[in-house]
């Protein structure tokens, strides 16, 4: 068992698909949370294989995407402070803020670091004692808890020159705010399969139950994905909604307890902007007060300027899935891989660059 | 940014293991899964390793799969059902 090559076998894809075929009758639109899932979905080819009875829909799931602008700019402004190495994951360096990127803030003279790992920042940080060494703390609840961690070993080691900035969003406020808008009309929810292995299956339970909308958690291979899809078609016939686990290999009801207790012991749950929702309540992680000298908002007090969004650029439109990639008059036109406006395609996990 | 790969843990010392990824073997961070032994496959995510995965759990979605092949004898995408109408679940 090596967990992938068993879960990519197209002999029991056709058997998955040929039931999903079998039982949807009725129309229905699901949305795949993740980022991940979108482009597992178009680098399979799912979309086309299933019946024209189940559309698929993007959502909010990718951390680099829902950074709102006024967030990045905060980022770049740190990383133009002299003395200040801003660590990051690659995946933020060329989104666009209101006046540049983090790579135009480099090429500028900026010391912007590609880091893998928070432990490969800590290790600047150990490295370089005379300069302070920002991370820029971007991801879900599969992130937040590796940054938490981060922060215990600086400060059991007694590092004084580590800083977080923490733009940490939790994913079930932000499936309730699109559920609450109401603008897009969703079946079923397939549920972040990572994020999942840490809030454990049971954290959307409030979907069966406050909205009546069935959630699959799903892991990233094909098999994954169409047997989500499968159980999505099957409530959604029945009229009965739950949460059905689709991933038990990696997701268990309860999470990842530990990674749970660290993320709790170091962040708390703040207000967080999310790019395409605006403001939303208690759905971001902020340093706690303990933890307050780790936090880079308030060392290093910066002023980012106004906040310019991108004419045109409909990212927002397509992070609460209201509208498809191809509806955004930039898309493929002004807004290419190579010349990226938005974040969407910027990403490896946008839903415009996985299009 | 949510990826997280499955890895085969090779030796633990501490809070820190080996783990092999795609033929190269790099130190993890086992902070978030004290539980993890040698010999389990970890899914790792920027160097911490965030879940241990459940074999047991893994051959059962499996057989779940073989199952449902049993059902749909016919090798195509609109494969028909066989005789029986009560459907595998998934739930």
């Amino acid at each position: 068992m090596r967990y992938i090559d068993e879960f990519r076998d197209p002999h029991l894809a056709r058997k998955l698909l040929a039931n999903i075929r079998t039982r949807s009758t009725q129309p229905v639109c699901f949305m795949e949370f993740c980022g991940g899932h979108t482009h597992a979905i178009f680098r399979h080819g799912l979309r086309q294989m299933l019946p024209p009875t189940v559309e698929l829909r993007s959502g909010p799931g990718c951390p680099v995407c829902v950074t709102a602008n006024g967030d990045l700019d905060h980022a770049i402004a740190l990383a133009r402070l002299p003395g200040v190495i801003l660590a990051t994951f690659g995946d933020m360096l060329r989104v666009p803020g209101s006046r540049g990127s983090l790579q135009t803030a480099k090429a500028e003279g900026a010391d912007v670091r590609v880091v893998y790992s928070t432990l490969d920042a800590l290790q600047i940080a150990r490295d370089h004692p005379e300069r302070a060494v920002v991370f820029l703390g971007i991801g879900f609840e599969t992130t937040a808890p590796t940054v938490a961690a981060s922060v215990l070993e600086a400060e059991a080691g007694s590092l004084d020159n580590f800083y977080v900035l923490s733009l940490h969003k939790l994913t079930p406020p932000a499936t309730r705010a699109i559920l609450d808008e109401g603008e897009v009309r969703l079946s079923g929810i397939i549920g972040p399969g990572h994020v999942t292995t840490v809030i454990g299956s049971d954290a959307w339970e409030f979907l069966p139950r406050d909205y009546s909308v069935p959630c699959a958690v799903a892991g990233f291979e094909p098999l994954d994905i169409l047997r989500a899809v499968a159980a999505l078609v099957e409530m959604a016939e029945d009229g009965q909604p739950a949460v059905v686990n689709a991933y038990s290999r990696g997701v268990r009801p309860e999470g990842n307890r530990t990674a749970l207790g660290i993320m709790q012991r170091v962040f708390e749950v703040g207000e967080a902007d999310w790019r395409g929702l605006g403001r939303v309540p208690a759905s971001g992680l902020v340093l706690r007060p303990k933890y307050a000298s780790f936090d880079a908002a308030l060392a290093f007090p910066v002023d980012p300027g106004p906040t310019r969004e991108h004419k045109g650029c409909r990212c927002g439109d397509v992070l609460r899935g209201t509208v498809e990639p191809p509806d955004c008059p930039l898309f493929h036109r002004v807004c290419t891989p190579a010349h990226p406006i938005g974040p969407c395609m910027v990403s490896a996990e946008g839903a415009c660059a996985a299009w | 940014m949510c990826l997280a790969i499955p890895t085969l843990i090779t030796s633990i010392e501490g809070t820190t293991a080996r783990a092999e990824i795609g033929g190269v073997e790099r130190t993890i961070s086992l902070a978030l899964t004290p539980e993890a032994r040698v010999g389990d496959y970890v899914l790792i995510h920027t160097g911490f390793a965030i879940g241990v995965l459940d074999e047991e759990e893994a051959q059962e979605t499996l057989r779940l799969f073989e199952e449902l092949a049993e059902f749909y004898p016919d090798e195509t995408e609109t494969s028909q059902p066989t005789e029986s109408t009560n459907f595998p679940t998934y739930q």
